[in-house]
């Protein structure tokens, strides 16, 4: 159980990509520019003004966590991998070519028959996007980061994940400096698909423990 | 949407990864986000592949770091969606989706 750390711990060092530094003369001009592009464009008939709204929409809310699936799926079907996912999930998830992440370590934490695992983070919304992409809307509020360490069968149950009361639940407290990501069950009458018809089924609230894997279901995103 | 473009988007890495701030993607204004999305709005046309774009996009990030200096302030560096704009606008003209008067009399204001 990991669900002590210190506010200071999450702040991350200074991005200078984050900090507005441009005056708003050169804010302007650059408005201008791309104000102006868009119009040669649009008058072109190659982009229209509303899709454009909706595209950067999507890429804030829904950008999917297919590369946690595929982390997953091999697992399943590589003991020796999964043996190097669980002993270094930082190293391991960079074999399969994911990384981008800046600086903080992941930890990959196996589901049990009597071990299920939930992530969270109860100061802010810290995330291994590069594997789970965006994190939804519900894991930043704050009902889900407080609630999640009080009473975490709670939550799980408004899930639909009805737990056992045998079934030890684990809560794994995001940082700056370490990411929780789930490895979930594999669901049995499984044992003939593919390692890409697994990755299929892996959903994202699998992998931060508010789910299971199941068969019938495919992941969405 | 094409799921693979959005990968590639999602996935890039190192200088050329998306500004992020606890995975959310961040913009600071409005200009950002347009620009953001009208590159992938022409990708999703099939208008160029996105390799296509984030090799430029590495360019620029690159060539503008040593003209700055090594002991350059970030300050005087562009930001990272100036490159991105700046990439764009090559591109466009590469592929001949615009002509170089087209994307070059709006770059008067361009700063440096």
């Amino acid at each position: 159980m990991s669900t002590e750390h210190s506010h200071g711990r999450h702040a991350t060092a200074p991005n200078p990509q984050l900090e507005k530094r441009l005056t708003p003369e050169q804010t302007q001009a650059l408005d201008a520019r791309v104000k102006a592009l868009e119009s040669v464009l649009v008058a072109k008939g190659l982009v229209s003004p509303a899709s454009l709204d909706k595209l950067a929409e999507i890429y804030e809310h829904d950008l999917g966590p297919m590369n946690g699936a595929k982390v997953v799926a091999r697992a399943w079907v590589d003991p020796a991998y999964k043996q190097r996912l669980l002993t270094n999930a930082t190293a391991a998830i960079a074999e399969l070519g994911f990384g981008g992440l800046q600086g903080e370590h992941m930890v990959v934490v196996e589901n049990t028959p009597t071990i299920q695992n939930m992530v969270t983070c109860t100061l802010c919304s810290c995330y291994p996007w590069p594997v789970l992409g965006l994190p939804p809307v519900w894991y930043k509020s704050a009902p889900y980061r407080s609630r999640s360490v009080i009473d975490p069968r709670g939550v799980l149950r408004e899930f639909g994940l009805e737990l056992d009361e045998s079934v030890e639940i684990r809560v794994w407290d995001s940082s700056a400096e370490i990411r929780y990501m789930v490895l979930p069950e594999r669901p049995s009458g499984t044992e003939h698909m593919s390692e890409e018809e697994l990755a299929a089924l892996v959903t994202r609230d699998a992998m931060i423990g508010v789910a299971r894997v199941n068969i019938n279901q495919k992941a969405t995103s | 949407m094409s799921r693979l473009t959005k990968q590639q988007i999602a996935d890039m890495g190192g200088e050329a990864a998306l500004p992020r701030k606890s995975g959310e993607l961040v913009f600071l204004d409005p200009w950002e986000r347009r620009v953001f999305a009208l590159a992938i709005a022409l990708c999703e046309e099939g208008l160029y592949r996105w390799d296509d774009f984030r090799d430029r996009l590495i360019a620029e990030i690159e060539v503008a770091e040593p003209s700055a200096g090594p002991d350059a302030p970030a300050s005087a560096l562009p930001t990272y969606y100036e490159h991105w704009l700046a990439a764009f606008e090559k591109l466009l003209i590469e592929k001949g989706i615009c002509t170089p008067e087209q994307v070059h009399s709006l770059t008067a204001g361009l700063r440096g």
